[in-house]
This record gives C-alpha cells, sequence and structure tokens, in this order.
C-alpha cells in the first residue's frame, strides 16, 4: 500500500512538471491564439543556457540561475522580434506554422550552437530524495511541483486580474480590434514569448537537474501537450489538476500495467487520454466556450 | 643569365628527368577505383558519437589505400550521407546514392539501415556492413547485411553467464533489463534476452523488464522495483541519457546494481553524461569487440598508427574503436575479393560472396575482432563467438575479462 501510495505522489509530481511546460503553451496561447509547437524545443535553449552558464562560464547556481532566466527571456524576446511580430494581423495560422519552423530551426541551430555531445547537467536540486517512511519523494520533482503550483496561481492572477493580463487575453481574441482600442499587440505577443521561454527554463532545470543534456530533452514537449489540451488551451489553474491526472495515470500505468504486457503503455496513456477528452469535450476541462452570435 | 650558366642548368634538368625516369618502373600499374557509401548520423539520436565512429573508419579507409590498395592498384573512394538515424531518410536516400556512386559496399549504422534496405539490397547486389552488434528481427538466411558481433541479445547472454560464474553458486542470476519501444532495434534487445531467460531459467531470472522514453523524466520508482526484486544486473543497450536516468534512480534509491552497458552507450559516454567515469565504478560495458581500455593491446596499437601516421584525431575509446573494426572488416572483406578476383570488374556480389569464402582472422582486424567466419545462415558469425568485458576500476576502464564465450542463443 505504502508503494502505491508513493506510486501515486511521485505520478502526480511528474504530472506538474508536464504542467509547468504546459504553461508555455498556455501563456503564449493566451495572448496570441498561437499553438506553439516548438515549445519542447524552448525547453532545451533553456537547458543549454543553464548548461551553459553553469559548466562552461563556471558561474556559481546562485548566479547563473537568474542569469539564465534573464537570457532565456531575451532569447523568447528575439524569437518574437525576429519570426513573429510581422505576422501580427495575418491568420493565425501562418503563425503556427512559423512554430513548425521554429522547431526545426531550434534544433539545428543546438546542434550547430553547442554540438551534439551528451552533457552532464548541473545538479540544481538535492540528489538525495525525501524519505516519508517507507515513501521516497525526488527532490527535484518535489521542488518543481511546488514551483509549479506557485507560477500557476500567479499566472492565473496576472492574466484574471491585471490590466496587462486582460489586455493580452483581448489581444488573443482579435489583434487588430485589440490595436484599434489602443493595446499594443507587439508587446503582449513579445511578452509571452520571453514568459514561455522563462516557463521553459524552469521545467528543463527541473526535468534535467542531475541528467544529461542533449537535444533528445524536447521530447517533454510532446509529453506536456496533452496536459495542455486535457486542461484547455486558456486555462493555466486547469493545468494543475490536469497534470495531476494525467501524471497519476501515467505512473500507476507504467508500474502497475506496463509489468503485465511487456510494453510502455505508459507512455501511450496521456495521448490515449488526450483523444478521449477531444472527443468527448473539444475544449477541454477548463477551456472557453466561444459563443458566437449571429 | 649567361649562356653558361644556362647549359649548365639545362644540363641539371635532363639529368633529373633521366634520374626520375630511372627510378619509375617500366609499366604504371593502372589504378582501380572503388566507391563506398558510408550511412552516418550527424544529427540524429547517436549525434554524438558519430564523429568519433566516421573518425575511426575513415582513417582505416586512408590507411588500406595507402599500403595494402597501393600494392594492389585499387583506391577505395567514399562518401558519407546522413540519415538522421531514420529510415524514412535512408530509403529516400538510397536511390539517389546508389546512381550517384554505384558503390560496391555500404558502410551502416544502425538498425533504421537494416530496416530500409534490407529488401533492397539483395536486389541491388551490394552488401552493407554494419559496426553495430546484429538484431534478431534480421537473422535471415542469405543476408546482404553483415555484422562483425552476434546479436545484442548474444553479448547481453554472455555477459550474464560470465557474471553468473564470476559469483559463483548454483542460483540463477537475478537480472532487470531496462529498454524503450522508442525503437525497433531496442524492443530487439530486450525480446532476445527474455527468451532466452525463458528456455534457460537456472541460468537467468529475468526479474523485471522496463520500457522507458529515450530521455526518461524520473526512473526512482522503476528502480525501486528493481531493487526490491532483488535483482543482481541490470542490462541497459539503449542510450546513454537511459543510463544516467537509471543511475540517479538508482542512487536515489541507495543501490549500487552493476549496469551492462554495450558500446554505442558504453562506459566513457555514459561516464560522460554522469559528469565522471568514477560514477560508473563497478559498472560494466561488454561487446565482442576489443575493449578500448588503457592496457597496451594490438587494437591500441594499431589505433596508434592511424593516429601517427594517417590523420585520426579521435580519441582511444569504444566508439573510435567500433569504426575501426567495422572499416577493418570492411576493407578486409574487399582485401579477399581482390585475391580471389582480381582487381578488375569488382562487384558487391563478389565481395559478398568473399564474406563466405574465407574467415576474417583476428590478426587482419588488428585485435579488434575475434576470426569472423560467416555462412549464408545468418548476417553474423554463428560459430566460436565471443565478448570482452570492461568495468571501471579506480576510475579508469580495465579490461575485465577478454574471449568470454557466448552459449548458443535460439532466434526469436
Amino acid at each position: 500500500m505504502v508503494y502505491f501510495i508513493n506510486d501515486i505522489i511521485t505520478g502526480a509530481l511528474i504530472g506538474l512538471l508536464y504542467s509547468l511546460v504546459a504553461m508555455g503553451f498556455v501563456v503564449i496561447y493566451r495572448a496570441s491564439k498561437v499553438f506553439n509547437f516548438a515549445q519542447g524545443e524552448l525547453v532545451i535553449i533553456g537547458g543549454f543556457i543553464v548548461w551553459f552558464t553553469t559548466m562552461q562560464a563556471g558561474l556559481s547556481l546562485w548566479l547563473s540561475i537568474p542569469l539564465s532566466l534573464v537570457l532565456a527571456g531575451l532569447v523568447g524576446y528575439a524569437i518574437e522580434r525576429i519570426f513573429l511580430t510581422k505576422l501580427i494581423g495575418e491568420s493565425v495560422f501562418s503563425m503556427v506554422m512559423v512554430t513548425v519552423g521554429l522547431l526545426i530551426l531550434l534544433r539545428g541551430l543546438v546542434l550547430l550552437v553547442f554540438g551534439p555531445a551528451v552533457r552532464p547537467f548541473p545538479i540544481i536540486f538535492p540528489l538525495k530524495p525525501l524519505f516519508l517512511g517507507d515513501m521516497l519523494i525526488p527532490m527535484n520533482l518535489l521542488i518543481g511541483g511546488i514551483i509549479t503550483i506557485v507560477a500557476a496561481v500567479g499566472l492565473s492572477w496576472f492574466f484574471n486580474r491585471t490590466r496587462s493580463g486582460l489586455r493580452m487575453t483581448a489581444v488573443a481574441e482579435d489583434h487588430v480590434v485589440a490595436s484599434s482600442m489602443g493595446i499594443s499587440v507587439k508587446g503582449s505577443i513579445a511578452f509571452a514569448w520571453v514568459l514561455g521561454a522563462i516557463l521553459s527554463t524552469i521545467g528543463a532545470m527541473i526535468f534535467l537537474s542531475g541528467k544529461s543534456l542533449t537535444f533528445l530533452a524536447s521530447d517533454i514537449g510532446f509529453a506536456a501537450l496533452p496536459v495542455a489540451l486535457f486542461a484547455g488551451l486558456e486555462s493555466i489553474g486547469g493545468l494543475i489538476l490536469a497534470g495531476v491526472i494525467i501524471g497519476i495515470v501515467q505512473s500507476l500505468t507504467t508500474n502497475y500495467l506496463d509489468p503485465l504486457i511487456g510494453g510502455s503503455l505508459g507512455s501511450v496513456v496521456p495521448y490515449i487520454i488526450m483523444l478521449a477528452i477531444l472527443l468527448i469535450r473539444p475544449t477541454g476541462l477548463f477551456g472557453w466556450r466561444t459563443i458566437e452570435r449571429v | 643569365m649567361t649562356y653558361q650558366s644556362k647549359r649548365g642548368l639545362r644540363g641539371l634538368l635532363t639529368a633529373g628527368a633521366l634520374a626520375v625516369a630511372a627510378t619509375m618502373p617500366l609499366k604504371v600499374q593502372a589504378e582501380e577505383t572503388y566507391n563506398l557509401a558510408l550511412l552516418s548520423d550527424f544529427s540524429g539520436p547517436y549525434a554524438d558519437i558519430m564523429p568519433i565512429l566516421a573518425g575511426g573508419r575513415e582513417a582505416v579507409f586512408t590507411w588500406w589505400n595507402e599500403t595494402r590498395g597501393r600494392e594492389l592498384g585499387v583506391k577505395l573512394n567514399y562518401k558519407n550521407y546522413e540519415t538522421r538515424y531514420d529510415a524514412a531518410q535512408v530509403a529516400s536516400l538510397w536511390p539517389g546514392i546508389k546512381s550517384e556512386l554505384d558503390p560496391i559496399a555500404v558502410v551502416g549504422l544502425g538498425g533504421p539501415d537494416v530496416a530500409a534496405l534490407s529488401e533492397r539490397l539483395p536486389e541491388d547486389k551490394i552488401p552493407m556492413f554494419m559496426a553495430t552488434a546484429a538484431y534478431g528481427f534480421a537473422w535471415q538466411p542469405d543476408a546482404w547485411i553483415f555484422n562483425p558481433r552476434p546479436t545484442y541479445s548474444h553479448e547481453s547472454v554472455g555477459f550474464l553467464n560470465w557474471m553468473r560464474e564470476q559469483r559463483g553458486g548454483d542460483e540463477p542470476l537475478k537480472v532487470a533489463i531496462l529498454a524503450s519501444e522508442a525503437s525497433p532495434a531496442y524492443v530487439d534487445m530486450a525480446k532476445g534476452l527474455e527468451l532466452y531467460a525463458e528456455e534457460h531459467p537456472e541460468e537467468i531470472d529475468l526479474v523485471e523488464v522496463i520500457y522507458t522514453e529515450v530521455q526518461p523524466t524520473d526512473l526512482t520508482g522503476q528502480m525501486r522495483r528493481v531493487v526490491r526484486a532483488g535483482a543482481e544486473a541490470l542490462v541497459i543497450q539503449t542510450n546513454t541519457s537511459i543510463v544516467v536516468a537509471a543511475k540517479r534512480g538508482l542512487q536515489a534509491n541507495g543501490a549500487n546494481i552493476p549496469i551492462m552497458m554495450s558500446s554505442h552507450n558504453g562506459l566513457p559516454a555514459s561516464g560522460g553524461a554522469l559528469g565522471g567515469l568514477e560514477q560508473l565504478e563497478g559498472d560494466f560495458e561488454a561487446y565482442g569487440m576489443a575493449i578500448a581500455a588503457d592496457e597496451d593491446t594490438p587494437a591500441r596499437q594499431f589505433y596508434e598508427t592511424l593516429v601517427a601516421d594517417y590523420g585520426l584525431e579521435a580519441p582511444w575509446n569504444v566508439v573510435t574503436a567500433m569504426g575501426i573494426s567495422q572499416g577493418l572488416y570492411t576493407v578486409t572483406v574487399i582485401n579477399h575479393a581482390i585475391e580471389a578476383n582480381g582487381a578488375e570488374g569488382l562487384t558487391g556480389e563478389m565481395v559478398r560472396e568473399a564474406l563466405f569464402a574465407k574467415p576474417i582472422t583476428t590478426e587482419e582486424t588488428h585485435g579488434f575482432l575475434p576470426t569472423l567466419s560467416f555462412t549464408p545462415e545468418a548476417p553474423f558469425p554463428l560459430q566460436g563467438l565471443k565478448v570482452n568485458v570492461g568495468t571501471v576500476k579506480d576510475g579508469k576502464i580495465t579490461i575485465e575479462a577478454t574471449g568470454v564465450d557466448v552459449p548458443h542463443v535460439e532466434k526469436w
């Protein structure tokens, strides 16, 4: 029974990591209605920035972490300025296609700039797990879970209770209308990309702490996709619940079903949940239902 | 210039020309040129090791051209093709490779090459020589794709039996496998060992078979299952990221179960990804090829020759050894084909026939590989299979055992 509870807790914490990465999807979507296919690539860009500032530049973690977040924000800003700002007012589809191009470009850039070697990622969170009786909780996931909940609460408040957040939502509704109302569309979208890049870098730190860094790490973007769609692409608070549900189901499948079937159903089950929820409720659990008046 | 100095210069040039002419053979030997297509992954999952592996095999071709090739009047040209370790990419590149190079052999890399070309190469009558161990799904008679090593499952079985002997006692060795469904090759590695354990319960007790992602999020829970099951060895023949995640999972559980790795995710690669070889103290790598340890072996000496005289820049490690051994058995087979058929008009079919006609001795591969006797029954030698075992002692890779016998493994 203890191990069963432990598997549920670990699964929930892994789900919260997915939620954090999915938050990048949602932040960008809420400000621009653009689904960023390069979210996983933003995670590895963030990972490489952290690796560079700690392992290459030799900075202490206290210095390298804030510096990495600033640099990641700048990368997000640069991406928006270079690739997306000119598409404001154009169809959302063209912006989405740009993010598909970004996915390929960023992978190539990582290989070109950092090379293909597998690198040791710095140990940001203690490797020693937390022991609660017979239960064992990985420290990086535990701290990561707390960070995710704090980030979700903060961002929910920002988007729902502040003028800037509400302006970003208006931008997502219609670029032209928002612009005519005096809202800076460029500024809102740029801010969303900065935020998305910073969240991805925090996700990279939790995901990769003490492990290895390669561009394969970008796969976490796809792992986070079911969480974002399950929650609904507009709901930051919903990501927490969706992440926890998907994480627990995945953990129980991995630990109890996979040994019976001799396969990896645990890797597939989040996508099965995603497809099921899209069939039943296409806007996700907490996504906005658009009412169109004719 | 005076007339006398002009005459002097003319005389000097004439004398020089005569001297050069006198040293030339009466008939200059015509040079036959043949092409090799090298399938490579510089931007896919094995991009981290590809430059080193490519360096090893290319240095061997340079060495052969300048030594044995020159004697025979044959030059081997080669060209790398980027496959991204993707079967679809290999399949789409192949018609272009064939028309551009008309190669007498393909030098392959891994599972996607096998998956993409296993039906095409028999039609095109071009053999492919791999660097890696073989795959169960490609274990068919009349092959055109060949591996110098048996399947990964043969190698893990050989290692596990050796480990059981080292441990002593009559009980089977409790073993866990960590694999991934990301690639058919990874699944194949696990399936072969599973079948062997099923048929030999007195030797191997397979306590856990775990499938995970190629970059796992966290393996603490899975490693706890492995520890609780009392595993004495953990077989990971997939990639370095999984080794790192498993090691961290074991450390979190306060356990130190020896991990067995293969050549492509071996001790140097996984140690580097973990931040130091010392983290893999007591873990193993096992495969049917020379271990790239510090000891002075014929393989090491040949590597030093390639570095000193043929421009090899890759470090001495298992990946370089893999590239060199691939290059060596490829040129040895071509050498045998030239000896049997002459230097002119060599075809891929002749190269394949030469592979079956004569064993490739361990001396011909400078100790990188055991003596290989291929037969049409399988794409790898079925008899005399051996594995070597390396480990980390005091932070250094050392040879733990050589020539460990591989038992008979049934086809799966």
